[in-house]
């Protein structure tokens, strides 16, 4: 079994995560590999909030060059969640 | 709300409280100002929350621009409060800063020390009563002679000493011309001393047309080294000579140097002049003598930091002074061996006087309650036009705006003080020491010890202008 860390990578802060937040959504990328069933499960597991609902999408890697070698980023799954009215924030900043 | 204690007689320390409303404020203030210079991957540059600047760099970020605000105008604040006057910067330490929370700040500052004033009423001086002798302007005058020589040309004579010889020279070294050693037409006083020792004695009793050798030694620390210490001999024709002629003292002598007419009132503006002036130095020394009483009679520190600053001014005054005699202050240095130190050691003690003299000065302002009244500053401000040549309200506006009103009305307020204590103090005339301090310049011990004092005042005071 994964570990619940193995699959919320890191959350992401930008301008739009951070007016989302004000929603009550919170924004992460996680394991490419995994579903939303699994994601909601580990929030709920290292934060301890009530998730109303997952949405996924998967972010395209960008294509890069190195001088004459090309290539791509990796592809990476972001998901943004809602949280249940009442669960308590998510204190995203703490260790970043 | 200000708490403070002394830590010595002119040292304070305060405390400083600032409400936390304000420094929330302020902290925005800082935010505002910081955000448009920081960029964080993720957002656009001065679009980053407060929120996530603070995590991302520690709500210290802010503090640092809070305070450039926030310190300086409490601390201004605070000295209103506790009625201190500052003579440096503050020493600031900052005790207490977290948001939702009071500031609190430590300043640590000079003060001006308190002065404990002795008697400066009634104070007993002696008063030199300005004298001008006929001598004095005899002396004046026979100056003003030789300022006005004419050169009248000897047609049949010898030369004399303080005759001025035109003369052609070559001068031979070992029966070589040498470089430097030839010249025509050159009119060299006898006595001048312009060349080397024995050049000029020699030419004494040479007659007109004359060709005259001269046998001379270079002194051994002549600049050129090649001559040094080396004996030559000087062909010398003389060409010329003319005799210096004093004007008589007669009345049109009277007319060439003065708008008057006759002798007789000339001399009489020559003495009039000199009263004056000895008048004005003898208050001068009044003044002086008074304010140094008043001071030994008080208990005074003087700071450091002002005697520091009082030597700077005398430094720059100084570098003013060699300046209108085209020298910088380094050359200055360099030429006497000396440092910027050295000057300042020198000077230490009269600066220290005077910071003394100038704090017991203010006690006295203060305690009596001297202040520049509007008709006084009006009265100034005219005087200074009438030198200037300006408008009176150019020079209003131009004080105004430099912000130097206040220096000008403590020195109203300054001057009042020693006229105040020149008018309380005892003064007993004696009779003027003349001689003595003519005499001075010559002699290496001065008479009687409270004539010397005297003087080094007066030098004092000179060095101050």
């Amino acid at each position: 079994m994964r570990d619940a860390r193995d699959i919320i990578i890191k959350p992401i802060v930008t301008e739009k995560s951070t007016m989302q937040m004000e929603e009550n959504k919170y924004t992460f990328k996680v394991d490419i590999k995994s579903n939303k069933v699994e994601i909601k499960k580990a929030l709920e597991e290292i934060f301890g909030v009530k998730v109303k609902s997952v949405n996924t999408m998967k972010v395209k890697g960008k294509p890069k060059r190195m001088g004459v070698h090309r290539g791509y980023t990796s592809d990476w799954k972001k998901a943004v969640i809602t949280l249940e009215p009442d669960s308590k924030p998510i204190e995203i900043f703490e260790g970043l | 709300m200000t708490k403070w204690e002394k830590l010595d007689n002119n040292k304070v320390s305060m405390e400083v409280e600032v409400e936390a409303e304000k420094l929330e404020e302020a902290l925005g203030q800082a935010y505002r100002k910081v955000v448009g210079k920081i960029h964080v991957p993720g957002f656009r540059k001065g679009k980053v929350p407060r929120r996530v600047l603070e995590a991302r760099f520690g709500p210290e970020i802010l503090y640092e621009e809070a305070l450039e605000v926030l310190v300086p105008e409490a601390y201004q604040k605070a000295l209103e409060e506790v009625d201190f006057e500052p003579i440096d910067q503050p020493e600031l330490s900052i005790k207490q800063i977290e948001q939702g929370k009071p500031l609190i700040f430590e300043a640590t500052i000079d003060v001006k020390p308190e002065v404990e004033l002795g008697q400066y009423t009634g104070i007993e001086v002696d008063y030199e009563e300005p004298e001008v002798t006929e001598e004095q302007v005899e002396e004046y005058l026979s100056n003003l002679q030789e300022k006005h020589v004419r050169l009248v040309v000897v047609e049949d004579g010898e030369v004399e000493e303080g005759n001025i010889a035109m003369i052609d020279f070559v001068g031979y070294l070992e029966g070589e011309p040498f470089e430097g050693g030839k010249a025509e037409n050159y009119s060299l006083e006898i006595g001048s001393g312009t060349f080397i020792p024995g050049f000029e004695e020699q030419l004494i009793g040479a007659r007109l047309e004359e060709e005259k050798e001269i046998q001379v030694k270079f002194p051994e620390d002549y600049q050129k080294e090649d001559l040094a210490g080396k004996d030559v001999t000087f062909k010398v024709t003389v060409k010329g000579i003319k005799r210096k002629e004093k004007p008589d003292l007669n009345d049109d002598f009277a007319k060439e140097v003065s708008d008057f007419d006759t002798m007789e009132e000339f001399r009489q503006d020559v003495l009039n002049k000199l009263k004056e002036e000895a008048e004005k130095k003898a208050q001068t020394d009044l003044e002086e003598k008074v304010i140094e009483k008043v001071t030994e009679n008080s208990k005074v520190d003087a700071p450091e930091v002002l005697i520091e600053r009082e030597l700077d001014r005398v430094l720059s005054d100084f570098s003013q002074q060699l300046k209108m005699q085209g020298l910088t202050l380094e050359q200055y240095c360099q030429l006497t061996e000396n440092t910027e130190e050295d000057i300042k050691e020198d000077n230490r003690g009269e600066a220290e006087k005077r910071v003394k003299a100038n704090l017991v000065l203010e006690t006295i302002m203060k305690k009596e309650d001297f202040t520049a009244s509007p008709e006084e500053l009006e009265e100034k401000f005219k005087k200074m036009a009438q030198s200037y040549q300006q408008e009176p309200e150019n020079i209003k506006e131009y004080f105004e705006k430099s912000g130097q009103l206040d220096i000008i009305k403590k020195e109203i307020a300054f001057r009042k003080a020693v006229d105040f204590l020149v008018s309380e103090a005892k003064v007993n005339k004696v009779a003027p020491q003349k001689e003595e301090i003519d005499l001075l310049e010559g002699l290496s011990e001065p008479i009687e010890e409270k004539t010397q004092t005297a003087e080094t005042e007066a030098n004092v005071e000179s060095a101050e202008d």
